[in-house]
């Protein structure tokens, strides 16, 4: 990528309220191609309402986010409970989704990268919560759209089940796909992300590479240097960089 | 359509079609609803086809909109409830094609569902040997199988419009129960709701004589009852309690068809 490029995703000073209550206020960051970045928070500090914006889903009360993508699909989703039609099996859930997408889905490929390679006829009802989940993001990245939004990919899911999720969604990031992720798994955030977006009550409050928030923090764990931000409730507004740090 | 909504819309419809082939409720509901229809000419005897289309008349003008109800009220609910419309929002899908391919899916169920057991219906009049004295109506006059061929085919037009109505339901109601409550209401306001309301403008001088007419043809039954009375029972028509002239009633019929399709695409988003 050159210095040029231009962010994949650009939030810039969005807001939000669901009537008289506030959600989000003032966000701000963008995202280039590449990168993987993790919003974290406490519960109801906004963080499925803002990837539920970024996805078009919502339309936000104030501010601008713009993907800057020509591809038919620009934005992949993964609800936080994903849920197919129980009727169906793995295969021809994902050839559906390839023909609203208007592209022809190669589905074994898709379900061996995310590990369902041994399962394309399983009807969904028959899948564990965690393969369900497995199964939203090979449907997420059908139409190969540039910017996937994953809302809790590693929820529910056993410690082996969130090594393979992060080593998908690295891959993913290697292709050049930008992936921004909300998780309460911070494990997975250590693993995952290249930048972490600390949301509280609805605003940034601090925006950075794992190791780096940490260093800055002086906290021993992710864990602690996020409780020591959320405390502070700083305020930023970022540019994540490509993948291997913020800028 | 381009090629690429074509593919769209046959996807969806494909996929509500094969999602009601694999529930076994829908299943229930098609065999008793064929055993329903089954039953008249059985007990009731299948002395002609114009007899059959006066006994079946009644039992189809409830029958068919409860069964298209049962088809379609979670059509769009069901899919919004689970999360999975938010996930086919993301694809470059519009509304419309949405709406269309889960309704011409499930009308090709409801239409297999309502015009099989009619047409197996039929095969009882030749095979009857003799015409049954009945308490169900009977009619010794011209006989024509053309009858019975336009009462199965306004049928299905009923049948499609209930469906719409049905699939309108499934995207204004937002939770399970809202929508359970809300297809109960709107079905006995389409069965019966709107006849009575026209019966109580007239008894109250709201509708006049003149105005009796084009007053039914906006309740989907009473179109149904007066196109098959103008098209598929014409030699006993008149002797028949008031129905609507048959352009009013098409006019009412496809004007409820477009409208709750126009309603479910400009809803269904927010389903």
């Amino acid at each position: 990528m050159t210095d040029t490029e231009e962010p994949v995703l650009t939030v810039d000073d969005v807001r939000h309220a669901f009537g008289d209550l506030t959600v989000l206020e003032d966000v701000s960051f963008s995202a280039d191609r590449g990168s993987v970045v993790s919003l974290v928070g406490p519960n109801g500090s906004g963080k499925s309402t803002l990837l539920r914006i970024v996805a078009g889903l919502i339309e936000q009360t104030g501010g601008e986010v713009t993907v800057a993508a020509s591809a038919d699909r620009p934005v992949g989703y993964l609800p936080q409970t994903p849920a197919f039609r129980p009727q169906f099996s793995l295969a021809e859930t994902l050839s559906f989704y390839g023909d609203l997408a208007g592209v022809d889905v190669d589905v074994d490929d898709r379900l061996r990268r995310v590990g369902l390679q041994n399962v394309p006829d399983r009807r969904v009802d028959a899948l564990s919560g965690g393969m369900t989940r497995l199964l939203g993001i090979a449907q997420a990245t059908v139409g190969d759209p540039p910017l996937l939004v994953l809302d809790e990919p590693s929820s529910g899911l056993d410690p082996v089940m969130v090594e393979h999720v992060s080593a998908v969604v690295d891959d993913l990031a290697g292709e050049g796909t930008t992936v921004l992720l909300a998780t309460h798994n911070i494990d997975a955030v250590e693993q995952m992300a290249d930048t972490v977006l600390v949301l509280d009550d609805g605003t940034i409050v601090a925006a950075e590479s794992p190791t780096a928030l940490r260093e800055r923090t002086g906290a021993d764990t992710l864990t602690g240097a996020l409780a020591d931000v959320i405390e502070r409730d700083e305020t930023a507004s970022v540019s994540v960089g490509q993948r291997g740090g913020a800028e | 359509m381009s090629d690429g909504r074509l593919r769209q819309v046959r996807a969806l419809a494909q996929r509500e079609l094969d999602a009601v082939v694999r529930t076994r409720t829908y299943l229930v509901l098609v065999t008793l609803f064929g055993l329903a229809v089954a039953s008249v000419p059985a007990l009731g005897g299948a002395g002609g086809y114009l007899p059959l289309v006066l006994n079946l008349m009644t039992p189809v003008e409830v029958l068919v909109p409860v069964l298209a109800f049962a088809f379609g009220y979670q059509a769009i609910r069901a899919d919004a409830e689970r999360g999975e419309l938010d996930v086919i929002r993301t694809y470059p899908v519009r509304r419309a094609t949405y709406v269309l391919g889960v309704f011409l899916g499930r009308a090709t169920a409801v239409l297999a569902a309502v015009l099989v057991p009619l047409a197996l219906a039929a095969t009882f009049v030749p095979l009857a040997s003799q015409p049954a004295p009945s308490f169900l109506a009977s009619a010794a006059t011209v006989d024509d199988p053309i009858y019975y061929v336009r009462f199965v085919s306004i049928t299905g037009v009923y049948a499609v419009v209930a469906l719409g109505i049905a699939v309108a339901v499934s995207t204004v109601a937002r939770t399970r129960r809202e929508g359970l409550a809300l297809a109960v209401s709107t079905l006995l306001v389409v069965v019966v709701g709107l006849d009575l309301a026209v019966v109580g403008g007239l008894t109250t001088g709201v509708v006049g004589p003149d105005g009796l007419g084009a007053a039914l043809a906006l309740s989907p039954a009473s179109a149904f009852r007066g196109l098959v009375l103008a098209f598929a029972a014409t030699p006993v028509a008149g002797a028949s309690a008031p129905a609507p002239a048959a352009l009013p009633s098409v006019v009412g019929l496809f004007g409820w068809l477009i409208g709750t399709l126009a309603l479910a695409t400009v809803t269904v988003w927010r389903a």
